[in-house]
């Protein structure tokens, strides 16, 4: 079946309830495209998405998938890519749920490097819940219950990624369309953890960190001839600037070894006989 | 009542207590006797007392007594906390060259013996608590051959030079006492049998049950006293294609148990309390996205992080209603080492056949005792595995809508829907936990709501008639006083009984194995002149259960001192409360 499928049979016929112009909608196009670019259908992918208004991507798309808890996302895609290494997995969520209340399993998702890809849509704001503060606002940003800004410097997602020992870490912006597929296709590509933080406008609540304002000031990777992703130091140096947001591909960690080859978790664990394993009395008796 | 001897090794938490009452343990079962033990331990590794107790007979013993024969004393707290439970004929075996100097009480025997002098002896002073068991083998008559035996179980690994020291010695100490003392009148005998038993403790029955039923997938993180099942499992799992992912806290374990069962595995979280709270959120997704999961609680003594390595049955209401909204699952509560086992594979069954979240509530007292058992009553070719709706490739047309869409949620008679899992051509699918209508796409219209909540509301009542929801039963059938309990209690009532008839006290024991959907007590409560229910926790939980079925008062035995009940007591305490007055 993969050798036809088109991007649109990643697509579900429910009609995205995001608000006209939204990030959100090049992000997921993007998602589609690289899933089909990269030989994958909808029986043997599942996407797990977290809670927000990026979070609903999972409903708007045609796969297998999880629309789980705040903040969640990470475990459940481990969980499934545990139990089914032959499975294409994808897990997507906004800022707020991926850094603030998911934080935790961030880290670890990305320590772990289970083969899975990981998608943020950044838009610097709580979407859902109409525009409080994320862990990525600026902290002179003001929100509803951050009238004076968070006052506090955001989380940099690239920089806590690489300090967790990430194997991919890459940014991209939903509007530059081609770009933004592109990079998808390289972390699905990626054997590892592929963690891509993806700007992805909020319209209705955030005002600062626009189009204009990302078309304006991101700066292209693969425009510059001396980035290599596979050098650590390299990367490095893009991920702590904090004078310049970038685009493309930070790093890649040519010898990453996903998480299911390093400890052999490669059989289909939904495949199981009809009685105890044939050889199960061997547990009981240990216990002689 | 079985002659039986009861027998205890203590000290301080890092003295080895544990690993010396297990080979002791053992040696017995080797010996075709049967063994309950049951521990005493502190929330620390190192320092404060601890200590394992080891009661054995040739008949089958499930409780713990008021009694306490022989003791193995490293401290003289070990002493102090038991004096209670020794009596004229025990024997304390203690080295005096210890830097204390233990006080024994006169009418009691002092078995001194150098037990650290003997072991660097024979090859180094950690053996000193093997020279103890040698010593106490003297004592009780007990061939110290079937302690070889259970040296070389322990140590076999080490090489043999550790096993022929250890060896050695048990066999210092068992001269050492047979030179020094003459101990023939405090008459113990330690009849063997031909039998061969397994010695298992209730984790670790759980954890084999998992494998047993196909489990493959495990999430968990660390809490006493659930640890030891995550433990069983990272151990063996593998061997069976399987995987133990030890998560950075309960939320991704659940959730993480949660991904692997809608991939299509069978997978399971075990947990305490505190990780509940945790997961509690979780639960709610688990059976709204109708995924089959296993959950375990392994109660321990709360409220908060309360006395983290003590008894108590306290999560009861917890198991029947934690989560916001209302959220169908099912209770099972093992009520012996055995039923952990049984329970587990039923666990996953009844998991997948209604796709939803079963606990499975066990307690502390259960999850750290080791019982003996014929290895028939763990017999592997009686396990079933029943996958329930699973669909296949050619089944998937009979689901599909006017569109082609798989009806995951679809509405059906019994309330089960097909499940369909990833890889399954033309049954790709959205599951969530916000309300959905049949193929799993958000809805809030009304009927739709209805629809799903009594779907899921169905399957608890379709199971609740075509699954059988008995209960045990010992005592007399027909006596006028009726016991009921669950979980762990079990074996100490059992052994109540014997105490009670002795009195000539008449009594029918139940024991629930089944929470929710729980079997209907009323015909059995009604035939009965008075009901007590018996529990680990303060505010009588199930009891407040079976109150609101069958509407009728019962009377309560509540025990939260962090101690399990004792046979004897129990007995004690039944006599007691059938002569109250029934409460108001
Ligand atoms: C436990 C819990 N707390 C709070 C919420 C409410 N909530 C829903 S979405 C959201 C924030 C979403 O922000 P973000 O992840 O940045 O996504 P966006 O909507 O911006 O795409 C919050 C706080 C919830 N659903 N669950
Ligand atoms: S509120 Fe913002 S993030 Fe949410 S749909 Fe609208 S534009 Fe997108």
């Amino acid at each position: 079946m993969s050798s036809d499928v088109r991007f649109t049979d990643f697509k579900s016929d429910k009609q995205p309830t995001w608000c006209p112009g939204c990030g959100d909608f090049g992000t997921m196009n993007g998602m589609m495209k690289a899933l089909a670019n990269t030989g994958n259908d909808p029986d043997n992918t599942f996407v797990v998405a977290g809670i927000g208004c990026s979070g609903k991507i999972g409903t708007y798309m045609h796969s297998y998938a999880l629309h789980g808890v705040h903040g969640r996302a990470l475990p459940v895609g481990t969980g499934v890519k545990m139990a089914r290494p032959d499975i294409e997995v994808m897990v997507a969520g906004g800022d707020g749920d991926g850094y603030s209340i998911g934080a935790g399993h961030f880290v670890h998702a990305v320590r772990r490097n289970v083969d899975m890809t990981y998608v943020v849509m950044d838009n610097r704001i709580y979407g859902l819940t109409k525009g409080q503060a994320s862990p990525t606002s600026r902290s002179d940003f003001e929100t509803s219950t951050t009238p004076e800004g968070p006052k506090q410097p955001p989380v940099n997602p690239l920089a806590l990624a690489m300090a967790s020992g990430a194997s991919f870490i890459a940014q991209s912006f939903s509007s530059d369309a081609m770009r933004h597929a592109e990079i998808i296709e390289q972390a699905i590509e990626h054997d590892g953890f592929g963690f891509v933080n993806v700007f992805s406008p909020c319209v209705t609540f955030n005002d600062v960190d626009t189009y204009d304002y990302f078309r304006d000031s991101l700066v292209d990777l693969q425009e510059d001839e001396d980035h290599d992703p596979n050098d650590y130091e390299a990367a490095k140096k893009v991920i702590l600037d904090s004078d310049k947001e970038y685009q493309g591909v930070m790093y890649q960690n040519e010898n990453s070894v996903p998480y299911h080859e390093q400890h052999g978790v490669t059989e289909d664990m939904s495949e199981i006989p009809d009685g105890a394993p044939e050889d199960a009395m061997d547990l009981v008796r240990e216990f002689y | 009542m079985a002659e039986d001897l009861n027998w205890a090794v203590g000290g301080e938490a890092g003295d080895g207590i544990d690993s010396t009452g297990k080979i002791f343990a053992q040696a017995l079962s080797r010996a075709g006797r049967h063994v309950f033990t049951s521990k005493d331990f502190a929330s620390r590794i190192r320092g404060g007392y601890t200590a394992y107790k080891i009661r054995t007979s040739v008949e089958q013993v499930q409780s713990v007594v008021d009694r306490l024969d022989i003791l193995v004393a490293l401290t003289q707290r070990t002493i102090d906390e038991n004096l209670d439970e020794l009596h004229e004929g025990s024997a304390i075996i203690y080295d005096g060259e210890r830097s204390w100097e233990a006080e024994i009480p006169d009418e009691m025997t002092a078995v001194d013996v150098p037990l650290k002098t003997l072991a660097e002896e024979a090859g180094g002073a950690i053996m000193r608590n093997i020279v103890a068991l040698g010593a106490a083998c003297e004592i009780t008559g007990f061939d110290v051959e079937y302690l070889d035996e259970a040296l070389e179980k322990r140590f076999g690994g080490k090489g043999s030079k550790i096993v022929e020291n250890n060896k050695a010695a048990a066999r210092a100490g068992q001269e050492y006492v047979q030179e020094n003392y003459d101990l023939d009148h405090l008459g113990y005998n330690i009849d063997t049998t031909d039998n061969d038993y397994v010695l298992l403790n209730g984790n670790e029955a759980i954890g084999m049950g998992a494998i047993a039923a196909g489990c493959r997938f495990y999430a968990g993180y660390p809490i006493t006293p659930a640890t030891s099942i995550m433990e069983y499992l990272t151990e063996r799992i593998e061997d069976y294609g399987g995987h133990v992912v030890q998560a950075e806290d309960e939320l991704s374990a659940i959730n993480m148990s949660l991904g692997a069962a809608r991939a299509g595995a069978r997978s399971m979280t075990a947990t305490s309390g505190a990780g509940i709270d945790l997961m509690t959120e979780t639960f709610g997704l688990v059976a709204t996205s109708e995924t089959p999961l296993v959950i375990a609680d392994v109660q321990r003594s709360g409220p908060s992080t309360g006395m983290p390595t003590k008894q108590e049955q306290g999560d009861l209401d917890m198991a029947l209603y934690a989560g916001h909204g209302e959220v169908p699952r099912f209770v099972v509560a093992p009520t012996s080492i055995t039923e952990c086992f049984w329970k587990t594979v039923e666990a996953f069954n009844l998991a997948e056949k209604y796709q939803t979240p079963v606990f499975l509530v066990s307690d502390l007292a259960m999850s750290v005792t080791e019982q003996t058992f014929p290895p028939e009553v763990f017999d592997m070719d009686d396990v079933e595995i029943d996958r329930g709706k699973l669909v296949d490739e050619d089944e998937v047309d009979e689901w599909l809508d006017a569109q082609g869409h798989f009806r995951a949620h679809a509405v059906t008679e019994d309330g089960v829907s097909p499940r369909a899992i990833p890889g399954t051509t033309d049954a790709a699918h959205m599951s969530t936990g916000l309300e959905h209508d049949e193929l799993g796409r958000r809805t809030e219209e009304e009927d739709e709501r209805v629809h799903q909540v009594d779907k899921r509301y169905r399957k608890v009542e379709t199971a609740r008639n075509e699954e059988e929801w008995d209960y045990r039963e010992f005592g007399n059938p027909d006596a006028d006083n009726l016991v009921i309990s669950w979980g762990s209690n079990e074996g100490a009532l059992i052994e109540a009984l014997d105490y009670l008839e002795a009195d000539g006290i008449d009594v029918r024991v139940i024991s629930v194995p089944y929470i929710f959907p729980r079997p209907d007590l009323t015909e059995e409560i009604e035939a009965a002149d008075e009901t007590i229910v018996v529990e680990c926790n303060a505010t009588g939980q199930f009891a407040d259960v079976i109150e609101h079925d069958v509407l009728t008062r019962v009377k309560r035995i509540n025990k939260y001192t962090g101690v399990r009940f004792k046979a004897d007591e129990l007995a004690d305490d039944i006599t007691d409360k059938l002569s109250e007055e029934v409460p108001a």
